[in-house]
């Protein structure tokens, strides 16, 4: 009866302790061989992908003990202003999808800059300061349910979906999936993007959207799984990577590559300046930068590369930037314009009138 | 005399300094100019974004609105590698949106009619800020809201130093020409100084004509001195020739005198020991006679050395005259004196009547301590050089003599060898023309003989 | 024989005079330059004996103007100084020879002799030779082959006799008469001590004085 009690109290307390409440999954990954250093890596991505990426790191580092903290993007990026203030732990190497928030970190100078062959092909748009890389390329895609969407209705650009949504409002009235623009950095930017790189298109879109009853999730995983269930149709602007794992799990989900115009998303790393191992940290980076990280992130992590073929069963335009059908979003100090408040408050609360009717 | 380095290299010592000066200066000044530019050129980003940001401030129901533009962004971005500062400031003071510590000094309690573009300090880094006004309409009346920008450094800086390291380039380049050009242009320059050293240490020296070449202006005096010093010198050398001349006059005239009134007195009519005295006087007024010549001879001789030209000159005539002029007409009847000639003409380059006086000084010796019964004058030639060869049969010099003997006023043991200044004059005469006075030991199949030897004009042979 | 002699130095022009008197000379000795000159355009001399450096008129242009006048009278230059210069302008003015104070008295009696005689006897000066024996009567030498040898007056005189007709033989005393004069006291063995003396300095030439015994002397040319 008191161990009841005792245990209770504790869990509550433990409950209570908001700080253990913004971490979410932690993993560690002994290292395979004799342990030389340790690395914390606090990342906003799916642990799932990055998995193989950092057993493969720890077979070419192998005295490397892994510690891996999963967050949600805004999470993340809020341990991160806390650390930067000395208020709380850095990680050695933080990965977000979310770059408008990192290069937010780096311009308020929490990063430290990082100088390597590696670093070096990097291209001009996924590079800023060098404290700030792009280490994926992510074109941001359609998903569906085959078996509930026919042929002819799957979109194949921004354009057509808007017509799917103003010719059919009522077969597809609750079953079109979103992020929740609010909860998700990533589906912030991107939303953030739309609006300005095509503006009309987004219009008409948010349009149809306002119209139909708009479901939205905080992560992708859980957008995924609506579909999965039935409940979804059909997705937007979702991550590529997601999308593709979960089709190659789920033989009914389709993929669409929009051919108006796709933005394409370079994930985010980024070293903070209070890094306990930051040479540890830049030389994961370097691993992620490396051709052979790249290729173990394209069969493994990302499945699409710059310059390479869309994995099997995507539909879209091949040769996403030559034919300048692909938008990437640029690392860059625009990245700003999206993480200033009183743009992101007005934008979000706009975006929620009109897709949540709030 | 001190050295004190070459010309050429004080000029290029200086031209370097004085180049490495004008390119600091330069290289100084297109620093200033490449700050200015860059700043110039990133400022305009600056104002352009936050004109374009001011822009976007509107009021709608009374309320500042503030519309962030991208684009405002994408223009600061161009500055890709600088982070960005902002914030917009609400009439009452307050921050609408940005960096709400950002502070760049400028009152944001009035109205500035020009934006203000400043330095300052954020965060721990320096910033360029720009603040922009906004003229605002709202029911309480016209306010102002302002629009401050600020950007880091880094890329003007990066742009201030491409362009200065660009024109530090180019004035190196420029420099390194300048001082190769100059180098150049002086080493030629400085060739009439070297051709004035090369004709003066080719001059003979006792050669006294004045320099005739052209010079330069600035040479001018230079040469100018040179030459009033040879005329000086060859002035003086005139006037102690004469000096010599009149000296020797002086001498002479009182010596024939002495030697007059000595020959007039009758051996006859003295006592046998006056007799013996007389003779005595006879030869010390003699010796007397001939050493006074031999002492105005050779500082005559020697003085012609400082001035007079060499020429070429016929070794059998000038040794011809000479045995004319030594062997007297008094000379004993049973001395047998021959002079033979060489069969072909020998050249020596000399100075006829010195040379002359060095062999009549060897034969007039040979005469008076020498020769018994022949004296032999003969000219030839030994391989490159010709040869005077005076020889008799007397005891001869012995070897260990041969070295004092030229010196002068040297006197054996035996006074009857050889004394005074004879051997010094020929040793001399012989030195200054490039040959050797040479002795050769009586043996039992040659007779003594002392010789002149000098080197012959190549290929000279009448 | 008449002499002049030009000398400004009393003691000098004395001594001179002395000698030449003691030897049976007349001397006429003049001490300024310029009444010398003028004795010289109308007085013929047999010698003329000149200083150089006189008061009035100077040695060389009183030598000049002799030689311009025409007058082929010996002389014999007397200086102090000894600058080439002034032996080849001396020679080239006209003088005859040349000596050089101080000088030795005897010396300047020989040379005086030797003008005085060219002056009487009117030598000639043409070479004979005999054998590779050349007699240069105006140098007073003899070339043996190569070799000039100097001979005295009466050497000279005797070789010129023999070699005038070489392989002729000539007679003690035809020599004697020839070589020396009347009132000369010469001694038995003059002729062959001058014999002597000019066989050692004929030695090595290819002609010979031949001794022909009981009858006289002969120059004979090898070969012949």
């Amino acid at each position: 009866m008191i161990r009841r009690l005792v245990t209770g109290i504790t869990f509550s307390l433990v409950a209570a302790l908001p700080a253990l409440a913004i971490e979410g999954a932690r993993e560690v990954f002994p290292a395979p061989g004799p342990q030389a250093g340790r690395l914390v890596i606090h990342g906003a991505t799916d642990l799932e992908t990055m998995r193989p990426l950092i057993l493969d790191f720890q077979q070419v580092a192998t005295g490397v003990t892994v510690e891996f903290v999963d967050y949600v993007t805004n999470d993340l990026y809020r341990q991160a202003e806390k650390a930067c203030a000395g208020e709380a732990e850095s990680g050695d190497i933080l990965l977000s999808s979310a770059v408008d928030q990192l290069v937010r970190l780096a311009n308020d100078g929490c990063a430290q800059p990082h100088r390597s062959a590696e670093t070096l092909t990097v291209a001009d748009w996924a590079n800023w300061r060098d404290e700030v890389f792009g280490f994926t390329f992510e074109p941001v895609v359609f998903v569906y349910d085959k078996r509930a969407v026919p042929v002819e209705d799957v979109p194949k650009s921004h354009e057509d979906l808007a017509d799917l949504l103003r010719l059919k409002p009522t077969v597809y009235s609750g079953r079109i999936g979103t992020y929740d623009i609010e909860a998700s950095g990533v589906g912030y930017l991107l939303a953030f993007y739309d609006a300005r790189h095509a503006p009309t298109a987004y219009g008409r879109l948010i349009e149809g959207l306002s119209r139909i009853d708009t479901v939205t999730r905080c992560c992708n995983s859980e957008v995924l799984g609506e579909i999965a269930s039935g409940r979804v149709r059909l997705a937007y602007n979702v991550l590529g990577s997601y999308a593709y794992r979960a089709a190659s799990e789920n033989p009914d989900l389709g993929i669409v590559v929009p051919n108006d115009y796709a933005l394409v998303l370079s994930r985010g790393a980024m070293i903070p300046k209070d890094a306990e191992h930051p040479q540890i940290g830049k030389e994961f980076m370097n691993y992620l930068l490396s051709p052979r990280g790249r290729e173990v992130a394209r069969q493994k992590a990302f499945f699409f590369d710059d310059g390479k073929p869309l994995p099997p069963g995507v539909e879209g335009p091949e040769a996403l930037m030559e034919s300048g059908v692909g938008r990437p979003i640029r690392i860059g100090p625009a990245l700003l314009a999206a993480q200033d408040e009183s743009q992101r408050s007005s934008f979000i609360a706009n975006w929620k009138h009109l897709v949540s009717g709030e | 005399m001190a050295h004190k380095g070459s010309l050429f290299s004080r000029l290029m010592w200086r031209m370097a300094l004085l180049l490495g000066l004008g390119a600091a200066a330069l290289i100084t000044a297109a620093w200033f100019y490449a700050r200015t530019a860059a700043d110039e050129a990133y400022d305009r980003l600056l104002l352009g974004a936050a004109f374009q940001m001011s822009e976007n401030l509107t009021v709608q129901d009374g309320v500042i609105k503030f519309d962030l533009p991208a684009s405002a962004f994408e223009l600061l971005g161009l500055a890709d590698s600088d982070r960005i500062f902002y914030r917009v400031v609400t009439p009452d003071g307050k921050t609408l949106t940005g960096y709400n510590d950002l502070d760049t000094g400028v009152d944001l309690t009035a109205h500035q009619s020009q934006p203000v573009i400043g330095n300052s300090t954020y965060r721990g880094v320096d910033l360029r800020h720009v603040t922009v006004s906004r003229v605002l309409t709202q029911k309480s009346g016209v306010v102002w809201a302002h629009v401050i920008v600020a950007q880091t450094l880094e890329s003007r800086r990066a742009l201030a130093a491409e362009l200065t390291t660009r024109a530090t380039i180019l004035v190196a380049i420029m420099c390194l020409l300048a001082l190769a050009g100059s180098a150049i242009a002086v080493r030629y320059s400085l060739h009439p100084v070297d051709r004035l050293g090369r004709v003066l240490a080719r001059r003979e020296p006792q050669d006294l004509t004045p320099l005739d070449l052209d010079v330069p202006r600035e040479l001018t005096p230079f040469v100018d001195s040179i030459n009033r010093f040879i005329t000086r010198l060859s002035e003086r050398m005139t006037l102690m020739q004469r000096y010599i001349a009149d000296s020797a006059h002086q001498i002479r005239t009182p010596l024939t005198a002495l030697n007059a009134q000595v020959s007039l007195i009758d051996d006859e009519k003295l006592a046998p020991a006056d007799r013996r005295h007389m003779e005595r006087v006879r030869r010390r007024a003699s010796e007397l006679s001939r050493f006074t010549n031999q002492l105005l001879n050779h500082a005559m001789v020697i003085h012609r050395f400082d001035s007079v030209q060499l020429a070429p000159v016929k070794l059998n005539d000038v040794a011809r005259k000479a045995f004319r002029a030594a062997v007297p007409m008094t000379v004993d009847p049973d001395l047998v004196v021959s002079f033979e000639a060489s069969p072909e003409e020998l050249m020596v380059t000399g100075d006829e009547l010195s040379l002359r006086e060095a062999i009549v000084n060897i034969i007039d010796n040979a005469l008076r301590h020498g020769a018994k019964g022949r004296l032999d004058v003969k000219v030839g030639r030994d391989g490159d050089n010709g040869f005077v060869e005076v020889s008799d049969d007397g005891p001869g010099i012995p070897p260990e003599e041969w070295g004092n003997v030229v010196k002068r006023f040297y006197s054996s043991r035996s006074e009857d060898q050889v004394s005074g200044l004879g051997f010094a004059i020929a040793a001399e005469v012989a030195l200054a023309l490039n040959g050797r006075i040479g002795f050769r030991e009586k043996t039992e199949e040659r007779p003594f003989a002392i010789h002149i030897a000098l080197p012959l004009i190549e290929g000279g042979q009448a | 024989m008449r002499i002049f002699l030009v000398e400004d130095t009393h003691d000098v022009g004395e001594a001179i005079c002395r000698r030449f008197q003691q030897a049976g000379h007349t001397v006429d000795w003049e001490t300024d330059g310029q009444a010398a000159s003028d004795i010289l355009s109308f007085t013929e001399y047999d010698l003329v004996v000149l200083d150089v450096m006189l008061p009035g008129r100077d040695g060389f242009s009183i030598l000049k103007k002799m030689r311009q006048s025409g007058s082929g009278v010996p002389v014999l230059i007397l200086t102090a100084r000894s600058e080439i210069d002034d032996r080849v302008g001396a020679l080239d003015l006209g003088a005859d020879d040349y000596l050089v104070k101080p000088f030795d008295f005897r010396e300047l009696e020989a040379r005086a002799r030797v003008l005085l005689r060219r002056r009487a006897g009117g030598e000639a000066t043409n070479l004979i030779t005999c054998g590779d024996v050349v007699l240069d009567l105006s140098n007073r030498s003899v070339t043996v082959g190569r070799r000039e040898v100097q001979l005295k007056r009466r050497e000279m005189a005797l070789l010129e006799i023999l070699a005038s007709r070489p392989g002729k033989v000539f007679s003690k005393e035809e020599l004697l008469d020839r070589l020396f004069g009347f009132d000369e006291e010469v001694g038995e063995n003059a002729v062959e001590l001058y014999v002597g003396r000019l066989r050692k300095k004929l030695e090595g030439a290819t002609a010979r004085i031949v001794t022909q015994r009981g009858i006289g002397y002969q120059l004979v040319a090898d070969g012949a």
